[in-house]
């Protein structure tokens, strides 16, 4: 499997924490998208017209969204990451897409100068962390760890965790959100975590 | 007045703080600058309530992590103990860690299932009585006029504390004497948004 992969965009990292997580191999073409536009080449618009990372190919076939891509390779290798029968799937991914609209665009202006309504993404942004935050707390009042009620972190939990654990290099903050600052760590201890710039790992525990 | 030096402010509820987790907070305002905390719990539970900065080079404990009965800072791995000695410098390991290298350390009482802490308190917490602790509700709102709209509010079955960060933001935590950690949500929730809509 060939992952088109760029280390800062986070829909990518969200593809190589769940590979992390399953333990999958993934061949990484890496893309120079600042300063070389690698995303916006010919060769790689030929593949997927819309120039998004990340891209994978798996055998003879491509896939072009994130979460299509999280959702195939959970299918495949991990069922227990993807409970097709629990509808709050669904809604979840819908709030992770939107947190990668707005706390993953802040992300992306402050720190990579990618232009944008500064201002209109972190406050969307704020709306939902608030939600989640709220949420999360009384999941865990509830006895649950994760997004979706039940004992195992699933694909909504790392959709959504791409655009949270790292939301402060997009000038929101984490502080005073507790619940979610615990739902990183749990997602960061999880067996497999593969880290980001921006994301600490687990030192070693040593 | 927000924060006043000799009064006991909640900071978090003993929920907030699993074993092996660093919580993150402030308290301040007014005169008194504001102050990052970071708290976490030693292996025998007793909470540790501390600046959340790490003496070496100031980086923020609260990236770090708990490692058996010590905190770990994230940057240079040096380690802290409970009650914030330093014990461990990985750069010279066979250095005995002078006295004088330490966290600073806040004055920790736990009472109501929060854990308070302040400048220079004096005696004990208030008491809230008896219930469930609730979701605190960050308000982006000075400390007075949180203060007087609680006043007004109708909210039985709710003692609550203010948490000052700085001048424009309060935290309103408290408990619920039945339970229903919900519906004293949806209430702070509605006092949050009446608040925060008057600009
Ligand atoms: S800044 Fe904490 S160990 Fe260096």
């Amino acid at each position: 499997m060939i992952l088109y992969d760029a280390h800062h965009v986070a829909p990518a990292y969200a593809v190589r924490l769940l590979a992390g997580f399953l333990g999958l191999p993934l061949e990484l073409q890496g893309m120079d998208v600042y300063p070389g536009h690698d995303d916006r080449s010919d060769e790689f618009l030929a593949l997927n017209p819309l120039g998004t990372l990340p891209v994978l190919v798996d055998g003879d076939t491509v896939f072009t969204d994130w979460q299509e891509i999280l959702a195939h390779l959970a299918l495949a290798h991990g069922p227990d990451w993807y409970p097709a029968t629990d509808p709050a799937l669904v809604g979840w991914l819908g709030i992770a897409r939107d947190l990668a609209a707005s706390a993953g665009a802040a992300r992306l202006m402050q720190t990579f100068c990618v232009p944008g309504d500064l201002a209109e993404a972190k406050a969307q942004a704020e709306r939902l962390l608030d939600e989640v935050e709220r949420r999360m707390w009384f999941a865990e009042r509830a006895g649950h760890g994760w997004l979706l009620a039940g004992t195992h972190p699933t694909i909504a939990d790392i959709a959504a965790f791409v655009s949270i654990a790292p939301c402060e290099d997009g000038g929101l903050s984490l502080r005073d959100r507790p619940a979610l600052r615990r739902w990183c760590d749990r997602v960061r201890f999880h067996p497999g975590f593969v880290p980001m710039s921006g994301v600490f790992p687990p030192m070693a525990n040593t | 007045m927000t924060m006043v030096p000799g009064n006991w402010y909640a900071v978090a509820a003993e929920h907030d703080v699993p074993a092996g987790h660093i919580y993150r907070t402030a308290l301040g305002g007014n005169d008194q600058a504001i102050r990052e905390l970071a708290i976490w719990r030693a292996s025998d539970g007793a909470v540790q309530v501390w600046e959340d900065r790490c003496p070496h080079r100031g980086v923020r404990f609260s990236l770090g992590e708990v490692v058996g009965d010590e905190l770990r800072c994230q940057y240079h791995a040096w380690r802290f103990a409970k009650g914030g000695a330093c014990t461990f410098i990985p750069a010279q390991p066979d250095m005995k860690v002078p006295g004088s290298i330490h966290a600073k350390a806040w004055p920790v009482a736990v009472s109501a299932g929060l854990i308070w802490t302040g400048v220079d308190p004096v005696g004990e917490p208030p008491v809230l009585g008896e219930g469930a602790a609730i979701r605190a509700v960050p308000v982006a709102r000075p400390l007075a006029e949180v203060e007087t709209a609680l006043a007004q509010a109708d909210l039985p079955g709710l003692a609550l504390t203010l948490q000052p960060l700085g001048d424009t933001e309060t935290i309103v935590r408290g408990l619920v004497a039945n339970g229903d950690c919900a519906a004293a949500d949806r209430a702070l929730a509605a006092l949050r948004r009446q608040l925060e809509c008057v600009a």
